[in-house]
């Protein structure tokens, strides 16, 4: 099946070039020609050479005997290296993206900004010390002894990696890198039709810090159109990986789940919503009405809610006057030019615009705030609408209590923000049974505490091998 | 003669060449004004009928309309027909339905008797009884769309069902043939009618038609199957129900190949006899190979016998030389081979002529649209390829302009067979099955932890 965009030999020029990157390596060619997915702008690769990609079972990883703490200070000095203003790279890139990805520049922008972040050292120290029990064993043999006497040792042995990176965050890739670097992977990036640059860019950051570090050889990055059964039918073989780390799901999830199978696993970062819940608190007084709104306006905006943070349903209970009071409020917020939103995202696509138009018209129950042109819209119902909200759209639910919420929130429910936030622990355990991951006060979506879990799971420990040498 | 109640003289004149003999013959250039003039009267008509037309009126400045670029903002996409919330249809909420569907109608829906309603089919029956009839699309993944007619639709489609057929398939009304129906068939008002126009008009009263022996599908058995999809996302279905659907749809498999066996045979028990057979590519070139198996073909059947094809492949998967093999299985010859182009949400068909493209009758205009369905694309010389829209003067239930899901290459020149209407290229495609999947973001719904049920 091949379910992206067709790939054509190259044939006009001027075309948007991505390079690749193979162990190290800068590849440069312009030989194929292939077409993004959201945009529909033609690109240039290199041809792929599978051999150059997979480094032999033979050979020990590059990173195997390079301690954590080396690879935390590359990566914090690469973080540093990425300064938009100072990089070339960086720069390049995001002249690039603009061209494939539908984020606006400035988004992009903030994102490259926010990169190093990503590469602080208290986010990498944290993330290693919650995702092991005893860190040691990602750099060596960690000696233990079970109730009976019985000793051996265990390590974290690096695995073999693919990473099939998402389109909707071009900054996504530098904590895909950071991943990989830390458990000492064998990396192979994916890179995304939507973006097929910046991953690169980051990568050319290390090697001009360091071309042979071996962070720098165990990083590959390169295109393929999703779906290829050219590329993907020989490379995800377990023979060659281990792990294949997927952002993402429907048919790009139901490609990889074909070639799974003993030995080639998949951890998947899922397709997630989320959403918000309000007592009826919220709407107590016009200062807490104007608060609340643009708190949820924050959490509903981010990436122009592109981004899986990003709230799309609102619970709220109360009387509804105040929440109509609310939905005004929220409809003027979400039009507010923010650092990860621009004040007009694309407009609402055509057959949810049909369907807020027909419940505009039907009346009753159902009212509509805002415009059809991008600067975001509220439908309030009594019921959740069956549209999925994009382009800066959100469904306020009015509900009699949020104990009738509880029963909306499933496995694809990643953050619901909460106010009060006192509501958090009364419902936290609900929330969690109903499949939810993380309940967060409203209007900080975007923000963490370092080291929590990612998807319900610490992916690190999920990422390795773990190798026993036992002595019974 | 069912002509639509709003009589402008215009509408009546197009309507009326229904009967005509050159209905397929006349250039576009002679009819655009007419065509314009009834399309404006219905326009001004329905305005204050169909909300939705209102909103679109409104939206793009359109107070009448005087050229074909006037009628690109009133169209409805096609999806305007399932614009109604999913869950109104499995929580049971007919009234907010009716009140969707009063959007989207000519005529008003109201005193609809919702007592001891429990399933869909039971509410189109009573929407039957105060004069809406409903044509539901048979998407078995998503949802399906609902389309009104009125009374005279119906009494339309009977009428255009008989002639086009007489016109694209060499036969004559008043053929004694027998008819067999080799397919199932979904209960649709508009299905029934067209099923009916065919024996009437062309069978021997005295001879029982075959009907497919398999009991049709309702709407409300397609929309379960909807519903059951929106619970296993909800999480609120349950395992045995799921089992249980499965368990059904194995029954009907077993029924519908036994269906293909009992049609083989009685095919071939009546092949001296002069046949109308009815059905899709994909389920006669089975039963084609059932009469094959059974040691018949070609010479042995009648030669004057025809065939209506509706649909095309809808995803089946068939050797390169099926319409060959079914059409030499049942010594059909090109010119009794009936094929249309058409679609549920427009009421007439564009039957298949001899030089293979499908023509445009004289009161249905056409609207070659650009990709994203803004904009017309300029008259040209020759063929022009594009999104198919269409303003279909003979509708009334609803709003008559509509913009479809197909690509197709279309012509406003004579056409090779002789005809002078505008004509369709045999080869209409979907812009939802052309690629560009595989967009990777992590944000989504639960659809996509959703493994669908066989």
């Amino acid at each position: 099946m091949s379910v992206d965009t067709p790939t054509h030999p190259l044939e006009q020029e001027p075309a948007v070039a991505a390079h690749f990157f193979v162990r190290g390596k800068l590849v440069t060619d312009a030989t194929v020609r292939h077409q993004s997915r959201d945009l529909g702008v033609d690109f240039t690769t290199p041809d792929i050479d599978l051999d150059q990609l997979i480094q032999p079972r033979s050979e020990l990883p590059p990173l195997l005997d390079v301690k954590v703490d080396d690879i935390i200070d590359f990566l914090v000095e690469t973080g540093e290296c990425l300064a938009l203003d100072r990089n070339p790279y960086m720069q390049e890139a995001l002249e690039r993206v603009v061209e494939t990805n539908p984020l606006p520049r400035r988004v992009v922008e903030n994102l490259y900004r926010g990169a190093s972040f990503l590469l602080e050292r208290s986010m990498l120290t944290s993330m290693v010390a919650s995702n092991f029990a005893n860190p040691a064993a990602l750099d060596g043999w960690v000696s233990r002894t079970d109730i009976h006497g019985n000793s051996g040792s265990v390590r974290a042995f690096p695995p073999r990696m693919v990473h099939m990176l998402a389109g909707n965050s071009p900054a996504g890739c530098v904590s895909s890198i950071a991943q990989g670097a830390l458990v000492k992977a064998i990396n192979l990036f994916k890179m995304p039709s939507s973006d097929p640059f910046t991953t690169v860019a980051v990568l050319r950051t290390m090697a001009d810090i360091d071309p042979d570090h071996p962070v720098v050889r165990s990083m590959s990055a390169i295109y393929w159109r999703g779906g290829d059964e050219t590329i993907e039918r020989t490379l995800y073989r377990p023979q060659y990986f281990d792990k294949i780390a997927a952002w993402g799901g429907g048919p790009a999830i139901d490609n990889v789940i074909r070639y799974l199978g003993p030995g080639l696993q998949l951890v998947s970062f899922d397709p997630k919503t989320s959403i918000s819940m309000l007592g009826k608190e919220s709407f107590a007084d016009a200062a807490t009405i104007d608060a609340v709104a643009e708190h949820t306006a924050e959490d509903a905006t981010l990436f122009n809610q592109e981004a899986c943070l990003a709230s799309r349903f609102v619970y709220a209970e109360g009387d509804r006057k105040g929440i109509e009071q609310y939905c005004a409020k929220l409809a003027e917020r979400l039009a507010v030019d923010r650092e990860t939103a621009s004040a007009i995202a694309p407009p609402v696509p055509p057959e949810m615009r049909e369907e807020i138009e027909m419940l505009q018209m039907v009346g009753g129950e159902y009212k509509v705030w805002g415009t059809f042109d991008g600067a975001g819209m509220v439908v309030l119902s009594d019921e959740r609408v069956s549209f999925h909200p994009t382009g800066k759209t959100v469904n306020v639910v009015h509900v009699d209590s949020l104990d009738d919420a509880v029963p909306f929130v499933n496995l694809a429910t990643q953050t619901i923000g909460m106010y009060p936030y006192a509501r958090k622990e009364v419902l936290r355990d609900r929330l969690a049974c109903a499949g939810a991951q993380r309940v967060v006060r409203l209007g900080s979506a975007a923000k963490h505490v370092l080291g929590g879990p990612h998807d319900a799971m610490y992916s690190l420990q999920r990422f390795v091998h773990w190798m026993s040498d036992e002595d019974v | 003669m069912s002509t639509p109640m709003k009589t402008g003289s215009a509408l009546a004149r197009l309507t009326d060449m229904v009967d005509a003999k050159d209905r397929y013959d006349v250039p576009p250039a002679d009819l655009l004004n007419t065509q314009l003039e009834a399309a404006n009267d219905l326009f001004q008509d329905r305005l204050a009928r169909i909300p939705l037309l209102k909103n679109r009126a409104e939206e793009g400045h359109v107070t009448s309309v005087r050229s074909r670029e006037d009628l690109v903002p009133l169209l409805f996409a096609h999806t305007a027909y399932k614009s109604y919330p999913e869950g109104w249809l499995s929580d049971k909420k007919w009234d907010r339905l009716g009140r969707w569907l009063g959007t989207i109608s000519t005529n008003e829906v109201k005193d609809v008797d919702l007592e001891g309603v429990t399933n869909i089919d039971d509410w189109l029956g009573r929407l039957e009884k105060v004069g809406h009839f409903l044509c539901c699309s048979s998407g078995t993944s998503g949802k399906s769309a609902m389309m009104n007619s009125s009374q005279a639709d119906l009494a339309w489609n009977r009428k255009e069902a008989m002639n086009s057929f007489a016109w694209g398939s060499g036969s004559e009304i008043g053929d004694k043939r027998k008819l067999f129906g080799l397919g199932p068939s979904a209960t649709a008002p508009r299905n029934n009618a067209i099923r009916d126009a065919l024996i009437e008009g062309f069978t021997d009263p005295g001879v029982e038609p075959f009907l497919y022996p398999v009991p049709p599908i309702t709407v409300g058995q397609i929309t379960g199957m909807v519903a059951l999809r929106k619970a296993m996302a909800d999480g609120t279905a349950r395992p045995a129900e799921m089992a249980e659907f499965e368990a059904t749809s194995a029954a009907r498999e077993t029924m519908m190949d036994r269906a293909i066996t009992l049609s083989a045979e009685a095919l071939v028990a009546d092949r001296k006899q002069k046949m109308l057979l009815s059905g899709m590519y994909a389920n006669l070139y089975k039963i084609a190979v059932a009469v094959r198996e059974l040691g018949y073909a070609g010479s042995d059947f009648h030669n004057e016998n025809t065939i209506y094809i509706g649909g095309g492949l809808k995803g089946a998967s068939l050797p390169d030389n099926y319409q060959d093999y079914i059409a030499e299985t049942f010594n059909l010859t090109p010119e009794r081979t009936f094929q249309m182009y058409g679609m549920q949400e427009i009421n007439s068909a564009m039957p298949r002529c001899s030089a293979k493209r499908y023509h445009v009758p004289a009161w249905l205009m056409l609207l070659i649209l650009d990709e994203s369905g803004e904009n017309i694309l300029p008259a040209s010389d020759g063929e022009v390829e594009g999104r198919a829209a269409f303003f279909d003067l003979s509708l009334e239930g609803r709003w008559n302009g509509v913009i479809s899901g197909d690509k197709i290459v279309a012509d406003y020149n004579p056409c090779a067979c002789g005809n002078h209407s505008p004509s369709i290229r045999d080869n209409i495609g979907r812009y939802s099955d052309l690629p560009g999947g595989d967009k990777i973001t992590c944000s989504g719904t639960t659809d996509a932890y959703v493994r669908g049920i066989s």
